[in-house]
């Protein structure tokens, strides 16, 4: 545990001195703020399209940060070999991934909580009002940057950073359109009901995780709800890495 | 961690990597690789580059998985969690973290040995002087030269005190003033009573710091024992060192000798030692004088030469540098 407390603590500490962080950041506020200025064209709603947008924002941005950082982190420690003197030390290769993971988890929760810090702000300062159920949604696009980051880990021990980067995002756009893989079956008539199950077990159903609309909208998200994406976002991500510390035992370090 | 036995114990060690755009062929890399290296001495694992060198150090430290044989390090299997408590290793061209500093990268290895927050800060600025980074200590790894990653990469192989240290290319990088730094920390590692194994394709290292040598080439070993036991220890000649001899005084010199190079006015001469006599008594006959006179013995690269033959397809060869 100290082990993986160490590389977990290098990891954040090396992320957070990423350049592409604080461009992702940058961006990430100016997508939030940018909700005032269309909030000002939008008579009443101007509260709705700057939780709609700040959530987005912590969504998107999240994301690319989990997929670039992540990518780089994993990928550059096998490439350029810097994992090769830390695994001469007494540091397991799973105690190096979970570290990793750890560490990757704790940046993307700093990141997460910086924006959603900004979004509060934004709407305190124009009096709407600190809907504390955003954190509902806040909490949901968290679960599913951590298996984004899962997936991140599995496939940059499996590929170079370009192909894992690449099928990442893919998996992840796939994901979130996973309503499109139920209806392949009326595209693709002969298409076996068992093989659409297969695809829709296999890829993360992000939607699940999608609870921007409901939020800023006003549905009610249950505790149950929370706890079954939690669920869901514990076996799915528990899953891809235990895969992605099977990859890593098995990877020969040249 | 057993007392007896060699350091490192290699018992008919086979590696292949696969190779080509689908992978379907294989390159062999170690072909049962033999070798003992006993405690307490500096082991020099020679061979031109893609002799299998660093092949057999990923081998031993678990980094790559051999397709036969076995090993045992200071008696205990290849992987061991108590093993690597007692080992350091330098990769070659080592690389770091880029925006970490030497003190935070030295701190986080101290972690992963379970090292106290004392202990660590006291160790880290113990290597980083000497090493000669102490004033780089908080200087992002990004601007460091490969000379500057070199030394910070020994530093950290150091950290636990290590019994057995694995040093891959190690003056790899450095000026002169780093390679005489790194000797001097590789036999003051050996007074401590600590085994360094490194590997090299520059044959002068080996002779300054080995107890002993294997020479690896296509990815056996070739040759291995003492270096004394490897090279002759006779002296092959003399190496004379004249000047105020002119291209006619020159012609008149005892038979056997040989110029072997002209620096300006000087002459570096070759000559048998039983004619060595004769030689100063003509020079100075011719108005000549004798600087300096050194032996001459076999020198590995010598050895390299005269019994291996010249580097094989896809191997270098480096006598110094």
């Amino acid at each position: 545990m100290r082990r993986v407390a160490a590389v977990a603590r290098n990891t954040f500490r090396e992320s957070v001195r990423e350049r592409v962080l604080y461009n992702l950041l940058f961006f990430a506020v100016i997508m939030t703020l940018s909700g005032l200025l269309l909030g000002e064209l939008s008579i009443r709603q101007d509260a709705k399209i700057i939780k709609d947008l700040g959530l987005a924002a912590i969504d998107l941005f999240g994301t690319l940060i989990a997929l670039f950082v992540g990518v780089g982190l994993v990928s550059k420690e096998i490439e350029r070999r810097s994992l090769h003197p830390l695994l001469a030390k007494p540091l397991s290769r799973d105690e190096f991934l979970l570290g990793k993971f750890a560490g990757l988890g704790f940046t993307l929760l700093v990141n997460v909580g910086l924006m959603t810090g900004g979004l509060y702000a934004t709407l305190l300062a124009l009096r709407r009002g600190a809907d504390p159920a955003l954190l509902k949604a806040v909490f949901a696009i968290y679960l599913a940057l951590l298996v984004t980051v899962a997936l991140t880990l599995l496939l940059s021990i499996l590929t170079s950073a370009a192909v894992a980067s690449v099928s990442t995002l893919c998996l992840v756009i796939a994901g979130r359109y996973s309503d499109v893989i139920l209806n392949l079956g009326d595209v693709v008539p002969g298409m076996p009901a068992w093989a659409l199950r297969a695809v829709m077990i296999l890829i993360p159903n992000f939607r699940n995780f999608d609870l921007k609309d409901r939020v800023v909208y006003g549905d009610p998200v249950s505790f149950g709800d929370l706890g079954w994406i939690t669920a869901y976002a514990v076996a799915y991500t528990g899953t891809v890495i235990t895969l992605a510390v099977i990859a890593l035992r098995r990877r020969e370090l040249t | 961690m057993t007392e007896a036995g060699p350091a490192v114990d290699i018992r008919g060690l086979s590696k292949s990597y696969r190779i080509g755009h689908l992978r379907g062929q294989r390159r062999q890399a170690l072909r049962d690789l033999s070798l003992q290296v006993p405690r307490g001495v500096v082991f020099g694992c020679l061979g031109p580059n893609g002799s299998g060198k660093s092949t057999t150090l990923k081998l031993l430290l678990g980094l790559l998985f051999p397709d036969s044989g076995s090993a045992t390090i200071l008696g205990q299997p290849i992987g061991a969690r108590a093993v690597r408590q007692s080992l350091g290793y330098l990769p070659e061209n080592p690389y770091f973290y880029d925006y970490l500093t030497p003190n935070e990268y030295l701190d986080y290895a101290g972690r992963l040995f379970g090292l106290p927050p004392g202990a660590r800060k006291d160790r880290a600025r113990e290597l980083l002087d000497l090493v000669g980074l102490a004033e780089a200590a908080e200087v992002h790894m990004r601007r460091f030269s490969k000379g500057m990653l070199q030394r910070l990469g020994l530093a950290q192989a150091l950290v636990n005190r290590p019994e057995l240290v694995f040093l891959d290319e190690p003056m790899s990088g450095l000026d002169p003033l780093g390679r005489r730094s790194v000797r001097e920390i590789i036999l003051r590692l050996k007074e401590e009573g600590s085994t360094v194994f490194f590997s090299t394709h520059i044959l002068s290292d080996a002779e300054t710091l080995c107890d002993e040598v294997a020479v690896l080439r296509g990815g056996s070993v070739v040759a291995k024992g003492r270096l004394d036991q490897i090279l002759s220890l006779d002296v092959t000649h003399m190496e004379v060192l004249v000047s105020g001899l002119g291209p006619q005084e020159v012609s008149g010199l005892p038979a056997g000798v040989e110029i072997f190079r002209t620096m300006g006015e000087r002459l570096v001469l070759h000559v048998p030692e039983t004619q060595l006599g004769r030689l100063v008594v003509a020079v100075e006959q011719r108005g000549g004088r004798v600087l300096s006179v050194q032996p001459v013995r076999q020198s590995l690269e010598d050895y390299f030469f005269a019994e291996i033959g010249h580097p094989a397809k896809g191997e270098a060869w480096t006598a110094g540098a």
